[in-house]
């Protein structure tokens, strides 16, 4: 007998397109919920972000999307027309949790807000998860990764004073959202397991960013201080330096001392008080980065890597490529990386596995759903329709 | 700030109590990613119990780059004084215990039989180390839920390895992405695994709560910042597996729209993001710079072509955004429903009046004895109608609790708790601070560490004594 999980009582409509939603409901998934994403009959358009499986643009292939709706079963609704509402609606009975990404008003103008939702099923959680969030003067605006780094702070503190603020690579902050959707969302399920009443989750991505700016937002409440980019012509220890293969990081800190850093790097002049004075190195900086690009150019981060860590125990990183993270022993001890089987695709591994929990852990059960694959099943299995009305429903358009 | 701030509660329903009430959480952390996840466990209405050592102070207390003190005063107890400290510490009760030695350890082992959540977050050797371990733990509380957060999690090669999120951004794959076009790669501006640990740990706090509601038992939740870091950049891992492709550092562009980019405005410092989605946002975008010239251009019609002329279109965009305000030039290009966002420094996100309506940034009221004043801090960025939530205090001070938990809780008589004051493993003076280095905050300013600051913050804020 499968072990229960956390979320194995509950049902999920996604409703959501993109990253940030979209994970949210998959990480309801994961843990167990039974989640059913629904997409407009031109699909979700993260089915047309790259990258692309052998780079083949077919909406099947996009491996955006696989790594967003892992642990999902496929239907396909058109919002746009009464009857698929009225299909919404019965699907809105049933289910615990919707999580959607419309534009604030949207759901509202249908009439399939969670307000007029609850009445027929007041246990229902709906999770929003928008660039604004649902409130607010700029609730309407629009919203893009770029844009939420922009208005959280975190951008005005990334790159360097010469240049133009930097984003960071790839859509951490959606990520970011998706994480803090379904945080919501579980605080709504143990809510409603405790008081009976389901709710509306807002959840805004840009104050999801601003939320990590723990230093640079009390650092103005305590004394007004504005913290700004890096100056270029600073030290680069502490920063991303070069070696023989590559880069690195390494920072004082933790356990170690100044002297275990002059050790690991086999100079023991960075022991005199220019270097090993916190207050006298930001002067020497100059002669600092030239002590230790010389003792690295020769090593390999791998070694630095072993050795800072097992050897010295400094606080060292190394640039890793995506190439260096798909065959990392670490992350297969950890058992990051699941192999599906997708109908498309084929077999693949896709990172999966977050965090351990030793009792119900997340556990994969499906690859990714291709466009309106479980129509039949939910259709005919939770909705009650016949054959006949299936078909009727697929002519109409409706699905 | 506090009124427009308050929650919006639907009027005519009911509301709930925070669902974590009654819970009791023993959080034994350091730094920033599992402190913060017990601030918000203390916000969802958990009593947490922090502990600290006299000797080993959360670092967050004293430690110069990642906390202030209220009007840069490091004041008589600069530790409990500290910026980010009474952030991510909010609503907490504070016992400073010495876990190094074996009656601190007991009085611990006493806090973990009346605890539902033990969180910490050491390198997996201590705990372990301590006869604290997961399988150890459960003879104490047999449905206790433990939560461990460490670098790289418990088991695997690196799972000894010293990390902190500044170091470990590389390792996770963040900083390959990360640069100018052309450039090296790019350190973030500051910790950035760390608070994705924090929503990890919630989350896997608030699964393991449910289980726990459901059947009866507890659970260990793992938490390894690293593979959260990696999941970060798992689209590239994946390009890299399907297609063999190393992407290149893009800097501020979109990796399939175009135009994107950060563009200067007017003023020091000051810059406005535009990201087009596709041809009728481009259309839309020159109508808004008045360059109808551009919008029938044929070399930029199509997202393609945008691309290919990417640098001659940021030379457009940025000599039309040069002469305006970075508010201005979002609003224009958001009032006609493209992407754009002003660059916010912390002043602005103070003075933002979208991030006042929705109430993220919470006033919190110190003790007067405190000296403190008020303060608005980062609350929690998801907004639950029916579940009205706040930072419930401050960040307590150095053992502000130790009597009340070991005598109202735990039982002790007052001559037990005075032996262990008398032996130094109770206390509420740190044995151990890190030197602090007084800067003024035009020095601050002068040495690079912020860009500038705002005398009258204090009027801005609204928070004048």
């Amino acid at each position: 007998m499968m072990m229960p999980s956390a979320l194995d009582d509950i049902r999920v409509l996604d409703l959501s397109q993109g990253i940030a939603g979209p994970l949210c409901a998959k990480l309801l998934g994961d843990f167990g919920a039974d989640v059913i994403k629904s997409e407009p009959p031109g699909g979700d358009c993260a089915r047309r972000m790259p990258p692309f499986f052998q780079d083949d643009p077919d909406p099947e292939k996009s491996l955006a999307f696989l790594l967003t709706n892992l642990n999902k079963r496929g239907i396909t609704l058109n919002l746009g027309c009464a009857e698929g509402v009225a299909l919404f609606r019965r699907f809105a009975g049933m289910v615990d949790v919707i999580v959607e990404s419309f534009p604030p008003g949207h759901l509202a103008s249908l009439g399939l807000d969670h307000a007029s939702l609850e009445e027929a099923n007041p246990g229902l959680v709906m999770t929003s998860i928008t660039p604004f969030g649902q409130t607010g003067p700029h609730s309407g605006y629009q919203g893009a990764e770029i844009v939420a780094y922009a208005t959280s702070g975190i951008m005005a503190i990334s790159g360097t004073t010469d240049r133009e603020p930097l984003q960071h690579g790839g859509f951490p902050a959606l990520h970011e959202a998706g994480f803090n959707g379904m945080l919501a969302t579980l605080v709504a399920l143990l809510t409603r397991d405790l008081a009976g009443c389901g709710q509306h989750v807002d959840v805004s991505v840009q104050d999801v960013v601003t939320s990590s700016l723990v230093i640079n937002q009390p650092a103005y409440s305590w004394c007004g201080g504005v913290q700004g980019r890096r100056r270029p012509d600073g030290s680069l220890f502490g920063q991303v330096m070069p070696c023989k293969d590559g880069y690195f990081i390494c920072q004082e800190g933790g356990s170690a001392t100044w002297a275990d850093i002059a050790a690991f790097f086999g100079r023991p002049e960075l022991n005199e008080p220019r270097f090993a004075d916190p207050a006298q190195r930001v002067a020497n900086g100059k002669a600092l980065d030239a002590i230790i690009l010389e003792a690295t150019r020769d090593r390999t981060m791998a070694e630095m890597f072993r050795t800072a860590s097992e050897e010295f125990r400094i606080l060292f990183g190394i640039v890793q490529t995506p190439a260096d993270l798909a065959s990392c022993p670490q992350l297969e001890a950890r058992e990051f990386y699941q192999e599906i089987a997708h109908p498309v695709i084929g077999r693949l591994r896709v990172p999966f596995r977050l965090w351990n929990m030793s009792a119900s852990p997340a556990r994969y059960q499906h690859p990714a759903p291709l466009l309106g694959q479980h129509n039949a099943e939910v259709y005919t299995g939770l909705l009650g329709c016949t054959a006949a009305e299936l078909e009727g429903l697929r002519q109409r358009g409706v699905i | 700030m506090e009124d427009d701030g308050a929650q919006t509660t639907r009027t005519g329903t009911a509301t709930t109590r925070p669902p974590l009430e009654g819970l009791r959480v023993i959080d034994i952390s350091n730094v920033f990613s599992l402190p913060y996840a017990g601030g918000l466990l203390a916000d969802l209405g958990a009593e947490v119990i922090k502990i600290e050592g006299p000797g080993r102070l959360d670092s967050t207390r004293h430690n110069p780059t990642s906390g202030m003190h209220p009007d840069n005063e490091p004041g008589a107890d600069p530790w409990n004084r500290a910026s980010t400290f009474n952030l991510l510490n909010r609503g907490k009760k504070s016992v400073a215990l010495d876990l190094r030695r074996p009656e601190g350890r007991e009085v611990l082992r006493d806090l973990i039989k009346t605890g539902d959540i033990l969180m910490e977050n050491f390198t997996p050797r201590v705990m372990r180390g301590w006869g604290l371990d997961y399988p150890e733990v459960v003879k104490l509380r047999a449905d206790i839920i433990m939560v461990s957060c460490s670098g790289f999690g418990r088991e695997g090669p690196y799972s000894q390895y010293p990390a902190q999120a500044t170091t470990q951004e590389a390792t996770h794959g963040l900083t390959d992405a990360t640069g100018y076009i052309g450039g090296e790669p790019s350190k973030a501006g500051q910790s950035f695994v760390d608070f994705l640990a924090t929503w990890a740990l919630v989350m896997g706090t608030l699964l393991a709560v449910r289980y726990r509601h459901r059947f009866g038992k507890g659970q260990w939740v793992d938490v390894g910042m690293y593979q959260l870091g990696c999941f970060m950049v798992s689209e590239r891992i994946l390009d890299w597996e399907a297609n063999g492709r190393r992407v290149e550092r893009l800097g501020n562009r979109h990796p399939w729209r175009a135009p994107q980019g950060c563009y200067r405005c007017a003023g020091d410092d000051q810059w406005c993001v535009i990201s087009v989605r596709d041809d009728a946002e481009w259309a839309v975008l020159c109508r808004v710079m008045d360059r109808p010239d551009l919008a029938a251009d044929a070399r930029y019609t199509t997202t393609a072509g945008r691309r290919a002329a990417h640098d001659e279109i940021d030379t457009i965009i940025g000599a039309w955004a040069a002469v305006l305000p970075k508010h201005e030039v979002m609003a224009r290009v958001q009032a006609a429903g493209v992407p754009a966002g002003a660059v916010f420094d912390a002043r602005d996100l103070h003075a933002d009046p979208h991030l006042r309506a929705r109430g993220l940034l919470e006033m919190v009221q110190f003790p007067p004895e405190r000296g403190i004043g008020r303060r608005p801090i980062i609350g929690r960025p998801w907004r639950l109608d029916k579940t009205p939530l706040s930072v419930r205090g401050p960040g307590p001070i150095l053992g502000q609790h130790n009597r009340e938990v070991l005598q109202d809780l735990l039982g002790y008589d007052a001559a037990r708790c005075a032996a262990l004051e008398q032996a130094g493993i109770m206390g509420t003076e740190p044995t151990k601070l890190r030197p602090l280095v007084p800067l003024s905050m035009d020095q601050r300013v002068r040495l690079g560490r912020l860009a500038g600051w705002d005398p009258d913050y204090k009027a801005r804020l609204g928070i004048e004594e």
